[in-house]
């Protein structure tokens, strides 16, 4: 009889425990607050690794609505103002923020795939810098959201130096060739963009038809003073024996991150 | 002369002229900063100064020092690493700039921006690997340290440096803070400056005009 009191106490409790915790779920998810906000699990690895842009731009949706100004204070307009690089042909449309120019417009979701998690891994309201006492948080680099090394995989410098046969950056080169990347890379680094965040097939068309989209990644837009160290391909094994100083330190894989 | 229009050769000529790149501005000086990680105490009077200086609301943070404390008891470390725009030899947010609001000066090297022609799409934001553009969601624009840049011309130092109490941060030709000919209280007798200390982005993607003095814990040896 004990036995049974006892137990069904339990089952009491356990249920008592459970709506408590339904009901102060459902008060957070209704009245989120900024700085309960910050420590949602989201933020933080494993979470975040399997967030949907759904879930992170269910607070964040402004980063996707937002657009930039018609025209700056002394009157430049936004519509007649263009950088270098947007006078090429791989650009299109009017001026965007940079996060719409990776995940909303027309030749993002033609050429991308981007989440939100591929880019951004992470905070930790505690702490700013990794390996310190208040965080368990990885690869935090300071004042930043993101790591920029993820925004050299197509923001570096064109990397000719490496590459057999070339004698100087691609607009320089580019008419011994006649303008044609693919010229070599039939040949050269054939398994290519084959990464999560990139539309493999689709960017391998736009190459086809006109290389000018090639360089819209590979040098074109190089906001960094360095290129990317490509992973090493099997071409070695068309050349067995050689491997050019540049390739040694070099990883054969990709970061799981990119390629699962 | 041939007065004929060679057609192929003006097409020709008009994609060349569209893959022309950006070409980074080589200064005659490079100013740059030099900051005691560990000599610094984190009163964050540099921050207060910049910000009275450019009229900042709470939110844009030109200058910002990082806490870094770890380590387990009795081996525990605590310094400080301060940073503000980096006026970088090769900028990153410069080239992004679709109005050409941002620009590096000739004379000095200093990165400045006219927010008057910013339209605030934030490219710059993210490009820099330091975070030094800040928006400023008050007027929807981009802000940023021009190192005081009045004051340079006026022959004094920038705010931060004139408020830092412990001067452990200070400006100057950054060739010379980096052989160490920089006279400076920054640099301690024996102190090595380095480009880059741990949790900062890496030095190479635009090589930032800061040195450091790094904690033992903070260094970062390939880099050095």
């Amino acid at each position: 009889m004990k036995c049974r009191s006892a137990l069904i106490l339990c089952i009491y409790v356990a249920l008592l425990l459970l709506s408590g915790n339904i009901v102060a779920g459902n008060t957070e998810d209704k009245t989120p607050d900024y700085l309960s906000a910050r420590w949602n699990p989201l933020h933080f690895k494993p979470a975040i690794d399997y967030a949907l842009d759904a879930q992170c731009l269910g607070c964040h949706q402004e980063v996707l609505q937002r657009k930039p100004l018609s025209q700056s204070p002394a009157g430049i307009k936004s519509s007649e103002s263009l950088a270098w690089y947007q006078k090429d042909e791989t650009y299109q449309g009017e001026q965007e923020t940079f996060h719409r120019r990776h995940m909303v417009t027309s030749t993002a979701k033609r050429l991308m795939k981007f989440k939100c998690n591929t880019c951004h891994q992470g905070h930790d309201p505690k702490d700013e810098a990794s390996g310190t006492t208040d965080t368990t948080q990885k690869d935090l680099v300071l004042r930043k959201a993101v790591n920029p090394d993820i925004c050299l995989m197509c923001h570096g410098k064109f990397d000719y130096k490496v590459m057999a046969g070339l004698t100087g950056d691609w607009p320089e080169v580019a008419d011994t060739f006649n303008g044609d990347c693919v010229t070599c890379h039939k040949e050269f680094r054939t398994k290519r963009h084959k990464l999560n965040f990139l539309n493999e097939q689709e960017i391998e068309k736009a190459g086809e038809k006109d290389s000018n989209t090639c360089y819209g990644c590979h040098g074109g837009r190089a906001w960094y003073a360095i290129a990317y160290p490509y992973v090493r391909r099997p071409w070695l094994k068309r050349m067995p024996g050689a491997l050019p100083e540049w390739a040694k330190d070099r990883p054969t894989e990709y970061t799981k991150r990119f390629t699962k | 002369m041939s007065k004929e229009i060679d057609k192929a050769k003006i097409k020709a000529a008009v994609k060349r002229r569209k893959r022309e790149t950006y070409k980074p501005v080589v200064p005659a000086t490079q100013l740059g900063f030099i900051h005691h990680n560990v000599d610094c105490i984190g009163c964050r009077a540099c921050e207060i100064a910049c910000k009275d200086k450019n009229g900042l609301a709470p939110g844009p943070r030109f200058r910002r020092v990082s806490y870094i404390e770890g380590g387990v008891y009795p081996d525990v470390y605590a310094y400080k690493v301060n940073m503000s725009c980096n006026h970088c030899a090769q900028p990153a947010c410069l080239p992004t700039c679709p109005t050409g609001a941002i620009f590096k000066r000739a004379s000095d090297g200093i990165v400045d921006i006219d927010s008057t022609l910013c339209i605030g799409c934030r490219r710059c934001e993210a490009a820099c690997p330091y975070g030094a553009p800040q928006f400023d969601p008050g007027d929807n624009l981009i802000k940023k340290c021009n190192m005081c840049v009045d004051e340079i011309d006026a022959g004094r130092k920038p705010y931060c440096v004139m408020a830092c109490m412990m001067r452990v941060l200070d400006i100057g030709p950054i060739d010379e803070i980096s052989d160490g000919s920089f006279q400076t209280t920054a640099i301690g007798p024996g102190d090595m400056p380095v480009k880059q200390v741990k949790n900062m982005a890496d030095p190479e993607l635009t090589k930032p005009s800061i040195r450091f003095i790094a904690h033992s814990k903070g260094g970062v040896q390939s880099k050095q």
